[in-house]
Formats: structure tokens, C-alpha cells, sequence
């Protein structure tokens, strides 16, 4: 009898828990090591937390993950939250009304205070006084440089200015005809965020952050966008910059520069250990036009994204899920988990400073530590929802004609220009 | 004399041609199968490779390490489920409708070929979109279902199984039918087994062209777990940029199956083409 | 007896006929009326345009350059898949063994994926192939393949030469053997050569081969998606853009099912229209020289 009641109570709470157990999906970015961290946090929340069920999955990558979340929600199945969103398309989301703002949940405060996020996220805070995105991380790009081979053309440290650059790359032709400086085949494609790698680094770096469109308007450095557009169609006819497709440069060292962003480490490590900081490669900041000061520090881009809790989730879905995201953000262990895991900074006011990153970074992956020093000349994606058009057009109407001659840099320039005003009202 | 050695000259002449003109025709698939089979570092840097190595089969089959895991092998299975399933469909309504049109006679016959006809030259292309929002609108996206259900028919069978009912004697099917044989057992037991040349080239077409089909299935599925393999291919063909290797392994996984499947059934496929080429 | 034959017609036909309303008759009445409405498939809102989005196809830069660009294509695709089916077809018909093994053979491309033969021509053309660093030693230079409008559209147009040729040279194969042999006995005997035999005798027969071949090629132009897909993303600055790469983009990129319905519309018009235009044009060149 007694064993009897036990049974039965016992199948009645299991019962009950899976009843009452809340089933979310979270979809990671499409990179292996965040699938890894993401996961790892959702089963130890798991432990802990018996009535919720978490799935994380990678999202669709094709053609980019932001149409691949676009679809999910076109086709009705979004997940309950996701990574890997930045600005712009945080802003386009807004515009359809399929993210909900984070800070409507009452432990918002909490979590900012807790994660150490209170000057971060002023840069995340959306036009209607919102906040739908979390930042993950903020990567400022860098300029990597085969070191080995500088040595080998007699220089100790990397070049700074563009004429720098071009000196280099005569220095290199004449002993390595083969080699090229700079491998960057998706200049001559006008895959919209393609430019964020390319086109973005150098001119930030040459602006000193001046942002290309604030709000509707164009507020570009004319002049510093025209010098990176002659640069690049410079170093493209001196066969310096190669644009054919080709596999790979920098790791086998047929291109001595590239620009990286740290996700790159935990990939090269498996396939490419040769490349060790300091003796393989080293970082520095894009190279600047000559008439940049000496002195002064250079900007660059910042590829920073973070996590956003989707509008066709249910509300209990979305308090699960909260729960959950607050859990996995408040704990410092977890952020340095991150590092440990992706190879890349998390977003927290005290990243450079906490000894709980500074002693690991200093430790185990010092090529980091650039990463860090850099974060707060890091200008962050064109915000405006119709990012991918104003980027295409970037490539369309400029890049391409001008790289292969058909426009002189200034044209080029004024043509975007032109070519997203309408966009822009 | 003389002649008949120039004959013999500019016969094998020929032969030399044909077979370079052979070799250059499936020199593709000769290169994804030699790629496939090459060491990482000489993938698409050497014509044939000085060894071979099954590295790019271990990596695509087993995850690969660092680079996006996908499940290549599942994706093969979906392929062949989907091809598979929606062949024989295709396949056994091509002949039911086909001797329903082709043999018998009812009211609205008529009306119903001359629909299939408008059916088989109305442009697909302008479906398209419609179709998918009604697969959504029927909760069906992401789903086999999606893939499987729309696709279940095909006009072109209906056609040729018609066509070819239409030319057996009608004494056939009066002489089953005298002797007590229900419409069913005609079917079965007649004209299908009847009908084998056709049946050879009606499964082999489609389910050819259901394998190497992309499109639709891009749009209706995006969970890779089931996704076809041509699919998945597809959208991995740049993020596997670096990786040539595996994809040609994931390339002749998907295209020699076929070659394969072609090859053993090329007598049936060959006495069967007379009968496309009439239709 | 009869009622049991039109009850059994009827339920034959009934799995096509199911499967016709439901995912042919219903797309279709949906078609009419999506091309009249702006539908982004994220937003919950759908609005009313009228004909404003075939006035935005009709001047469209992408629209333009997809449906010039099939042209583009049938003037390198049409001449030559006519020319090699027709040749492989004279190949095969004249080995006198072996001709199902060479038939067979030349017809193993049209089974491929364009995606797999995608990823050996994108490894043919890298910067570094073998091809490519063999053009440079002998030329000092190798083509811009797919960067360049006009190599991007060759290397384009020949996968597809290459895809079909032994296809339809199956074609071309059935219209020959129906030439009868008598034919070319007497023509030899009347003291002609192969040559003129081919042009009088041969030709002039494989005319309704030919015509078939033809429309087949026209029609197959206007449905090029997979190898621009994957090789060119429609590039560069849309020079090997294409209809279905279009409507694929508006509907399924951009999210707008509405526009991208229309541009399938017109997309299905500028293919009835054109090939509508060639037949009637071959067909009185045709009848111009008495053929049938």
C-alpha cells in the first residue's frame, strides 16, 4: 500500500514537474566555440532548474544569419532568444515588431549592475529610450601581421601609414614576387557585411571614428573615405592586394596582412599552431593615411553583437528565458568562461580591468590583450534598419567601380552617396 | 585494299575522338572524385594527386572539429528519403491516372486531360511563392512534409503512362476483363508490369531530378538536420570556402549514387529513350 | 456496370486531382492576388498596392539586368548546344559498335547537381589551380573568371552547354536513325560527297529534331538559377543575374512575397512571349525552305 502511494505521488510529480516544465530554444551564433559555451550554460542551468527545458541550436547561417533568422520568423518558427545580432539589425527587428525590449523585465537594473554594464550599454540604447539587445561582445577588429616574414624583409615592427605600407610592399615583391601583402577576395563582392571587415576598418582608423551615418543622415569624413578608396585601388594595381578567389593567404604566409577578429584563435590553434603572438604574428591597429598625427590613437571598427528575446515567444516562455540569460550574465566566472571558450571579450565595463580577465588574458592568450586596449576606439555597425542595402550599395556603386578603374576615388564616393539618399528619408 | 584500310583508319579515328570527347565530358567527375580523395594541402593545386588519403571523408563524415559540424551523412539520408518517397508516389499515380485516362471511359475524361495539359505548360515559377506561403500557412515549414507533399504528382508520369496505355491493343484489356478480372487486378497484374520500359525511365527522370533538385527545397526547409544534401551543400559552398576538400567528398556522396544508379539500369534507359523522344 | 467505370475513373484520377487543388489550383487563384499587395512576411501587416509593384519591376535595375541577361545567355547557350548535341549525335550514330556505351556516357552530365559541379569549377578557376598557374607560365596571365561580366558569363553558359549537350543529343540521335539509309545510297550513288550528303540529306531531316532542341534551349535559358547561385551570387554588378535568382532574392532574401510574385509573373510572360516570337520565327524559316 504504503509503496503503492509512493509510486503514485511520485509519478503524479513527474507529472507535474513535465507539465509544468517550460520548453525554450535558444539559437547560438553560427560559430562552433559559442555553440560549445552556450550550451555548456544552458545544462548547468539546467541542473539547477528542473522546470525548464533549453535547447541551444546554431542558427541558419545562409545566406547570412540575419536572413536565416528573418526566415525563422517569416516561416513562424523563431526561437525564444538568440545571439549574433548587432545594431542595425536590431533596429530592423524593432521596425517589424519581433524583438521585445530587455529592459521591461523588473531585474533589468540588476543585471546592468551585476554584469558591470552601465557605460557599455549606453552605446545599445535603441531611439525610443529601449534596450533590445544584450552585448555579448565587442570585437575591435585588428591588423594582423606575419611578423616572421617582416623580420625577414628587415623590419622589427609592423608599418603604421600608408606609405609605410606601400614601402613594405615593394620590399616584399622584390624579394617574394609571389607573395602578396593583403588577400581580400570579398572587396570585389558587394556582400554587405563583408565591408565591416574591409572597407569599415580602414576608414574608421582613418576618420578617427567619425560615424558614416548618424540617424538619416550621412555624416561621413569625405576626405578620409576617398584616401582609403585610393589606398586600396593603390595597393590592387601594385598587385599588392589581390582580389581572386583563393583559399587561403595569411595562415600559409602567401598574404602578410589581414585583418582578424579574435574568433579566429580558437580555429587557429587546431589548424594552423605554427602561428604563435609575437613570434608568428603580431596586432596592431589599420594602417593610417600619412597625414594621420603621430601620436594619437587609431580607431577601428567594432564588430559587437549581443542577444535578443524574440516577440513570438510566449510570456512565459520569454520570463523563462530571462531567468535564465540573467543567471548566465550576473556571474563574472561565466564571462571569463566565454573567453576561455571563443577567444573573445566579453561586453563589461571592467574587461580590462577585473583581475579575473587581465590574469588569464596575460596568461594563456595574450594576443587578447590588444583586443582589450583597443575596445574603446571600437566604432560600433551602421544602426539604420537598412543596413544591407547602404552596405550592398557600398560595394555596387563604389568599391568595385572603383577598384577596377572605372571610377576615380572621389566619383566612387559621391556615387554611394547618391545612391542611398533615397534610402535614407 | 586501300580503301578499306582508310576505313578502318578513320574508324578508329573515331573511336579516339568519341572516347576524348567522353573523357573531357565526364572529366568533373573524375576531378570531385580525385579532390575528394587528395591530401588537404594539394586540393585543388594538382590535377591528380601524388597520394590518396580519405582525410576529407573522415572530417566532413565526422563533424569536422572547428569548422561549422554538420550532419552530411543525415543530409544524404534526407535525400534519399525525400527522392525516394516522392518517386514512387509520382511513379504509381502516373500509372493509376494514366490507365484511368488512357483506357477507360467516363464523363469529365475529357475535361481532366485537357486540365492536366493546361496543369503540365501553366509556368511553375509563378507557383512559387504562393506555394510556400500555403505550405506555412498549413504549418508545414520546416518540415519533411514540405518537402515531400507538394511534389507527390507529376504530370510528365501521367503523360507517359498514358501515352503508352493508349497504344496497347484494346483486346488486352477485353480479354482480362471477359475472363472476370476486377479493374484493380488489370492494373496490377497486366498493364503495369506491361509498362516496365516506361516505368524504367519514368523513375529514373524523376528521381534523378528530385535528387539533384535546390530550390524549393532551400526555401521550405532551413533546420540543417533536414536539410538534402544538395541543400546543405549549397549553403555550406561558401562557409567551407577553405575547406574544398570535404565539400568535394560531400560532392561525390552526392553525385556518384546517381551516376551509379544510371549505369546499372543503362539498358533499360536506353531502350526506354525511343519512347521520350516519340512522346 | 457503367456507374462502377465512371466511379472508378473518377477515383483513380482522385489522388492528381487532390493533389492539383490543393497545391496547383489554390497557389494559383492565390497568385492573382499577391501581386497586387507589398507583403513583408516578418511584419504583421500587409498593404495594398495596386500595380505598384510591377511598376517597380518594370524599373528595376536588377529586373532589367535579368531579363537582358537571358538573352545574353541564349545567344552562347542556343548555337551552342545545337552544335555539340548535334555533333555528339553525328559521333554515336556513326560507331558502328559501342553506341550505347557512348550514348550513356556523353548523357552523364545532365545527372549531376549544379552545386557539385559548382565546387569543381569554382576549384578550376581559384587563383592558384593548376589551370590557372599553367595560363599565367604560358600567357603571363590568367583570366578574372568570375570577377569579369563577360568570363562570368561564358564559364556560366558552358556548364550549361555542358550539362544538356548529351541530352539532347539524344534527341538529335533518334532524329537521325530516322533518316532512312536508302537516302544517302542514292545521293553516293548520284556521286555525292559526306559533305553535301550532311547538308542536303541529314539537315533538312533532323529539322523537327531540330526544332525540338531549340525550343527546349530557349526555354531553359529563362530557368537558370543554381550555377549564378553558387558561383556568382548573380555578379559581377549583375552581369550573370538571372529571373529565378531575382525572385529567389525578393521572395526568399528580402522577404517580400508580394514583389516577388510579380516579378515571377513577368518572368513567365517574357518566357511564353519569347518563346512564342522564336518558334514563329523558326517555323517560317522553316517553312520558307519546305521543311515540315
Amino acid at each position: 500500500m504504503r509503496g503503492l502511494r509512493t509510486v503514485f505521488v511520485g509519478l503524479l510529480a513527474l507529472g507535474l514537474v513535465a507539465v509544468a516544465q517550460v520548453e525554450i530554444t535558444f539559437w547560438s551564433a553560427p560559430n562552433p566555440s559559442q555553440e560549445v559555451f552556450w550550451r555548456q550554460m544552458a545544462e548547468a542551468y539546467m541542473a539547477t532548474h528542473p522546470g525548464v527545458k533549453i535547447n541551444v541550436s546554431p542558427m541558419p547561417e545562409t545566406p547570412t544569419s540575419e536572413a536565416g533568422i528573418l526566415a525563422a520568423i517569416a516561416g513562424g518558427v523563431a526561437p525564444t532568444a538568440s545571439e549574433n545580432v548587432f545594431v542595425g539589425f536590431g533596429s530592423e527587428l524593432v521596425k517589424s515588431k519581433a524583438i521585445v525590449p530587455w529592459n521591461a523585465f523588473p531585474e533589468w537594473e540588476e543585471l546592468v549592475r551585476a554584469r558591470n554594464l552601465s557605460s557599455t550599454i549606453k552605446a545599445w540604447e535603441f531611439p525610443d529610450g529601449n534596450y533590445y539587445i544584450i552585448p555579448m561582445y565587442v570585437n575591435a577588429m585588428l591588423v594582423a601581421w606575419r611578423i616572421d616574414i617582416l623580420r625577414e624583409l628587415g623590419y622589427e615592427k609592423p608599418p603604421r601609414t600608408y606609405s609605410e605600407v606601400l614601402a613594405l610592399g615593394e620590399r616584399l615583391k622584390a624579394k617574394y614576387p609571389d607573395k602578396f601583402l593583403w588577400l581580400r577576395s570579398e572587396l570585389e563582392v558587394p556582400t554587405w557585411w563583408q565591408r565591416w571587415f574591409d572597407f569599415f576598418v580602414f576608414y574608421y582608423a582613418a576618420s578617427k571614428g567619425q560615424p558614416l551615418i548618424t540617424g538619416n543622415t550621412i555624416t561621413a569624413d569625405d576626405k578620409a573615405a576617398i584616401e582609403v578608396l585610393q589606398f586600396f585601388k593603390t595597393l590592387r594595381d601594385k598587385k599588392l592586394l589581390i582580389t581572386e578567389p583563393l583559399a587561403t593567404g595569411f595562415e600559409v604566409g602567401k598574404t602578410v596582412m589581414t585583418v582578424l577578429g579574435p574568433w579566429s584563435f580558437p580555429w587557429w590553434r587546431e589548424n594552423y599552431p605554427e602561428l604563435v603572438y609575437g613570434e608568428t604574428f603580431v596586432l596592431t591597429p589599420p594602417p593610417v593615411p600619412d597625414w594621420y598625427p603621430a601620436e594619437e590613437p587609431i580607431y577601428t571598427f567594432a564588430d559587437a553583437k549581443g542577444v535578443v528575446m524574440y516577440a513570438q515567444a510566449t510570456a512565459e516562455q520569454q520570463k523563462a528565458m530571462w531567468d535564465f540569460i540573467r543567471w548566465v550574465l550576473s556571474d563574472p566566472e561565466h564571462d571569463l568562461a566565454w573567453v576561455k571558450i571563443t577567444g573573445m571579450l566579453p561586453a563589461r565595463d571592467d574587461v580590462g580591468t577585473n583581475p579575473l580577465f587581465t590574469a588569464y588574458i596575460e596568461e594563456k592568450e595574450p594576443a587578447l590583450l590588444p583586443y582589450a586596449e583597443n575596445i574603446a576606439f571600437a566604432v560600433p555597425p551602421i544602426a539604420h534598419p537598412q543596413f544591407v542595402e547602404i552596405q550592398e550599395l557600398m560595394g555596387l556603386e563604389c568599391i568595385y567601380p572603383v577598384l577596377i578603374g572605372e571610377l576615380t576615388p572621389a566619383e566612387g564616393w559621391e556615387a554611394w552617396k547618391a545612391a542611398i539618399e533615397d534610402l535614407l528619408k | 585494299m586501300r580503301k578499306s584500310r582508310r576505313k578502318k583508319f578513320a574508324l578508329l579515328g573515331l573511336y579516339f575522338l568519341a572516347t576524348v570527347v567522353l573523357l573531357l565530358m565526364i572529366s568533373p567527375y573524375l576531378y570531385m572524385l580525385l579532390q575528394s580523395l587528395a591530401p588537404w594541402r594539394e586540393v585543388d593545386r594538382v590535377f591528380i594527386p601524388s597520394s590518396l588519403s580519405l582525410h576529407s571523408y573522415r572530417w566532413l563524415l565526422g563533424g569536422g572539429l572547428s569548422t561549422l559540424p554538420r550532419p552530411w551523412l543525415r543530409a544524404w539520408g534526407n535525400t534519399a528519403l525525400v527522392a525516394t518517397t516522392v518517386t514512387l508516389s509520382r511513379v504509381l499515380v502516373g500509372a493509376l491516372v494514366g490507365y484511368a485516362l488512357a483506357v477507360l471511359s467516363f464523363r469529365g475524361r475529357r475535361t481532366i486531360q485537357n486540365f492536366i495539359l493546361f496543369h503540365m505548360f501553366y509556368p511553375g515559377i509563378i507557383l512559387l511563392v504562393p506555394t510556400f506561403l500555403l505550405v506555412r500557412a498549413m504549418g508545414l515549414y520546416d518540415t519533411y512534409l514540405a518537402m515531400i507533399l507538394p511534389g507527390l504528382v507529376s504530370t510528365w508520369a501521367i503523360f507517359m503512362y498514358a501515352n503508352f496505355f493508349r497504344s496497347i491493343p484494346k483486346e488486352v484489356v477485353e480479354a482480362a476483363r471477359m475472363d472476370g478480372a476486377g479493374e484493380l487486378r488489370i492494373i496490377f497484374q497486366i498493364m503495369i508490369p506491361l509498362a516496365r520500359p516506361v516505368t524504367a525511365i519514368v523513375f529514373l527522370f524523376l528521381f534523378m531530378e528530385r535528387w539533384i533538385e535546390l530550390l524549393w527545397d532551400m526555401i521550405v526547409v532551413r533546420d540543417p538536420a533536414k536539410q538534402t544534401l544538395n541543400v546543405l551543400l549549397a549553403t555550406m559552398f561558401g562557409p567551407y570556402g577553405g575547406y574544398a576538400g570535404p565539400l568535394y567528398a560531400a560532392g561525390v556522396l552526392l553525385t556518384f549514387p546517381i551516376l551509379v544508379l544510371f549505369l546499372l539500369f543503362s539498358r533499360r534507359f536506353v531502350s526506354g529513350v525511343s519512347l521520350i523522344i516519340s512522346s | 456496370m457503367k456507374r462502377q467505370k465512371e466511379l472508378g475513373g473518377w477515383l483513380l484520377a482522385s489522388p492528381y486531382l487532390l493533389s492539383a487543388i490543393v497545391f496547383f489550383l489554390i497557389p494559383l487563384g492565390w497568385s492573382l492576388s499577391l501581386v497586387f499587395f507589398d507583403w513583408n512576411l516578418i511584419s504583421p501587416t500587409r498593404t495594398y498596392v495596386g500595380l505598384g509593384n510591377f511598376r517597380e519591376a518594370l524599373t528595376s535595375t536588377r529586373v532589367y539586368n535579368a531579363f537582358v541577361n537571358t538573352y545574353k545567355f541564349m545567344a552562347i547557350i542556343v548555337p551552342g548546344v545545337l552544335a555539340s548535341s548535334l555533333c555528339l549525335a553525328l559521333i554515336v550514330q556513326h560507331l558502328p559498335r559501342l553506341k550505347q556505351f557512348y550514348a550513356v556516357g556523353f548523357f552523364l552530365p545532365y545527372l549531376a547537381s549544379g552545386v557539385a559541379i559548382g565546387l569543381v569549377v569554382r576549384g578550376l578557376l581559384s587563383y592558384d589551380s593548376p589551370l590557372n598557374e599553367f595560363l599565367r607560365q604560358v600567357f603571363g596571365s590568367s583570366p578574372r573568371w568570375l570577377r569579369d561580366p563577360l568570363w562570368a558569363t561564358l564559364v556560366i553558359s558552358f556548364m550549361i552547354v555542358w550539362k544538356f549537350s548529351g541530352y539532347y543529343s539524344l534527341i538529335f540521335l533518334a532524329g537521325l536513325q530516322g533518316i532512312p539509309r536508302e537516302l544517302y545510297e542514292a545521293a553516293a550513288l548520284d556521286g555525292a560527297g559526306p559533305f553535301t550528303q550532311f547538308r542536303k540529306i541529314t539537315l533538312p531531316l533532323l529539322y523537327p529534331a531540330f526544332y525540338t532542341v531549340l525550343v527546349l534551349a530557349v526555354g531553359l535559358c529563362f530557368a537558370i538559377f543554381t550555377e549564378p547561385y553558387v558561383l556568382t551570387g548573380g555578379g559581377p554588378r549583375f552581369a550573370t543575374h538571372t529571373w529565378q535568382l531575382e525572385i529567389y532574392y525578393q521572395a526568399f532574401e528580402r522577404f517580400r512575397a508580394g514583389y516577388g510574385a510579380t516579378v515571377a509573373v513577368l518572368n513567365a510572360v517574357a518566357t511564353f512571349v519569347s518563346i512564342l516570337l522564336i518558334r514563329r520565327a523558326v517555323e517560317s524559316w522553316g517553312a520558307k525552305r519546305g521543311f515540315r
